[in-house]
């Protein structure tokens, strides 16, 4: 109990004092899995939109595998980018494997199932009737699809805190595809378990406390939008 | 403005739907498609909207095709459906995308929420409208358009008895003053006899008979469209006698039936007496302070010849009928 108390004071000391390497590494974080669910947005909110709205006979099938893959470990999602970024690998050539670039590809594999089955769900929630009546009232594609974008706010706002959610957390993926280079790839996850296995609690739980103060405002701004568009 | 279909074939996957050789709606014309579930109805007034492309044949509105007119169309779809936010941002997305100018948009919402008595809910969230509410308010975001067609799918389904008296009162009046030429669906005969000056009569995908309601209503080709007309269908000889709603009295008439009686319903203001003549089942309304019959008892009940048509060649058993007539 001593060790964790004393870990926190120190946390809460290099957090106060603005510890350079603490706030490089969280903005490394930040940097990374932002990009990683900005792209998961692009890609799957129109993918989720499709599913939600078309009816054709794979749709069932497509919608099992985003489920599968909405569970799929991040370890195994970092093992498939790896293979295909390493130098041996058919993507080797780009010279991609061990940057952020890579870490940002494996997260987006992370994030977009989970992009795609939040808005297909929030999408078929909507009524059927809804973009029939957009379109007799004469709304064009664009904005038939910006209003029921936004009808479906409070579904895609939950898509994306999920799959922010999701990548900020996880660490297999990071670890293997971006090899967790200090000053260059290391990110929170993977530098809370680099001090962990070094035995300096007191950064493993500063690091700790930034990711978790870090998730937290994020997912707070995104509800407050979420919940001030529910009213 | 007119609108027509001509030669259209519609089908939802492998089953048809629609076959149609000619229909027309009279420009300035209130028409209204009368027919079972599934008779094609509401596929006619989305083929008009340009929701749905025909797989074969033309859907004119105002002599462009369908999708091409769908700045000339309302359409109010039986389920009133809103974005979120209040009724007045509702009907003013609706004004907006028919690119009204804001002066424009302020008075059409204001005279048409006042007519089709839904002003005070204006600042209400749209999605929290009650059911006659929002029935209400989905008529007046069609009727706001001013459009020159304008199609109504069952537009008072929704309400409840009292609410649907009144709109059913209130309708011609609000139809006449904000639309042009209109399109209704019911299934309902006394609603689109009230509301529309033409009718058409649909069944599996086919028009049975079409013009001016007083018209078709007099003279249904054939037992299916009577039954739709609400016709009891009574075997006669070796066919069917059609016998209008609302034709059937007790005591002899032209027409003259025999009506095994099985059961009597004093509803206070009439009774319903419901029974079969030659083996199919009708019910026959009777004033009130008529004397009631008994279960079992044989009750002699005839129509006038004007309000009876007979179909000489038809096998009894082959129509499916409401068999139902009033007295009221």
């Amino acid at each position: 109990m001593e060790a964790i108390g004393d870990g926190l004071l120190e946390a809460l000391r290099l957090i106060g004092a603005g510890d350079g390497e603490l706030f490089s590494i969280a903005g490394r974080s930040l940097l990374v899995s932002g990009a990683a669910t900005a792209l998961a947005l692009l890609a799957g909110a129109p993918l989720g939109y499709l599913l939600g709205r078309a009816r054709f006979p794979a749709r069932t099938l497509i919608l099992a595998a985003v489920g599968t893959g909405m569970g799929m470990p991040p370890v195994v999602a970092g093992l498939v980018i790896w293979l295909l970024l390493v130098r041996s690998g058919p993507f080797g050539g780009f010279e991609l494997i061990y940057t952020k670039q890579a870490m940002v590809v494996a997260q987006f594999l992370i994030a977009t199932p989970l992009v795609i089955a939040f808005t297909a769900a929030s999408i078929q929630a909507l009524p059927a009737r809804l973009p029939d009546l957009l379109t007799v009232l004469g709304a064009g594609r664009l904005r038939t699809l910006w209003l029921l974008a936004r009808e479906a706010r409070l579904g895609l706002l939950a898509a994306v805190m999920a799959g922010f959610g999701a990548v900020v957390s996880e660490v297999g993926a990071s670890m293997a595809v971006g090899g967790n280079l200090a000053g260059d790839t290391r990110v929170l996850t993977t530098a809370i378990v680099t001090e962990t296995s070094r035995a300096d609690t007191e950064r493993a739980i500063a690091y700790g406390l930034v990711l978790l103060a870090m998730a937290f405002a994020i997912v707070a701004v995104l509800t407050l939008v979420q919940q001030r568009g529910a009213r | 403005m007119e609108a027509r279909l001509e030669g259209v074939r519609f089908a939802y996957g492998e089953r048809p739907v629609l076959d149609v050789p000619e229909l027309r709606f009279a420009g300035g014309r209130v028409t209204a498609l009368l027919g079972p579930n599934g008779s094609g109805k509401s596929t006619i007034l989305r083929l008009l909207a340009g929701l749905e492309r025909p797989a074969a044949g033309r859907v004119l509105v105002g002599g462009k095709d369908a999708p091409a007119a769908r700045a000339s169309v309302a359409y109010a779809f039986q389920e009133a459906v809103f974005l979120s936010g209040s009724l007045r941002a509702n009907l003013d997305l609706a004004l907006r995308l028919r690119r009204l100018p804001s002066a424009e948009r302020r008075a059409r919402l204001a005279e048409t929420a006042a007519a089709c008595g839904v002003a005070h809910l204006l600042d209400r969230p749209a999605g929290r409208l009650s059911g006659g509410e929002a029935q209400r308010a989905n008529l007046a975001r069609a009727l706001a358009l001013r459009a020159p067609l304008t199609l109504l799918d069952e537009p008072l389904a929704g309400f409840d008895e009292r609410g649907r008296a009144r709109m059913l009162a209130e309708l011609p009046a609000l139809l006449r003053r904000f639309a042009g030429t209109v399109a209704l669906v019911t299934h309902d005969r006394e609603e689109a006899l009230r509301l529309a000056a033409d009718l058409v009569v649909l069944r599996e995908g086919r028009v049975r008979a079409a013009g001016p309601g007083r018209e078709v209503f007099a003279n249904p080709p054939d037992p299916e469209t009577a039954a739709v007309l609400g016709y009891a269908l009574i075997p006669a000889g070796d066919g069917l006698a059609g016998v209008a709603p609302g034709a059937l009295r007790p005591g002899p008439g032209d027409v003259t039936f025999a009506l095994d009686v099985e059961e009597v319903a004093d509803l206070v203001t009439r009774v319903e007496v419901a029974g079969r003549i030659g083996g199919r089942r009708v019910t026959v309304g009777l004033p009130p302070g008529a004397p009631l019959p008994a279960p079992g008892e044989r009750l002699t009940v005839g129509a006038p010849a004007a309000m009876a048509v007979s179909f000489p060649d038809q096998a009894p058993a082959t129509v499916d009928s409401p068999a139902r007539a009033s007295v009221a």
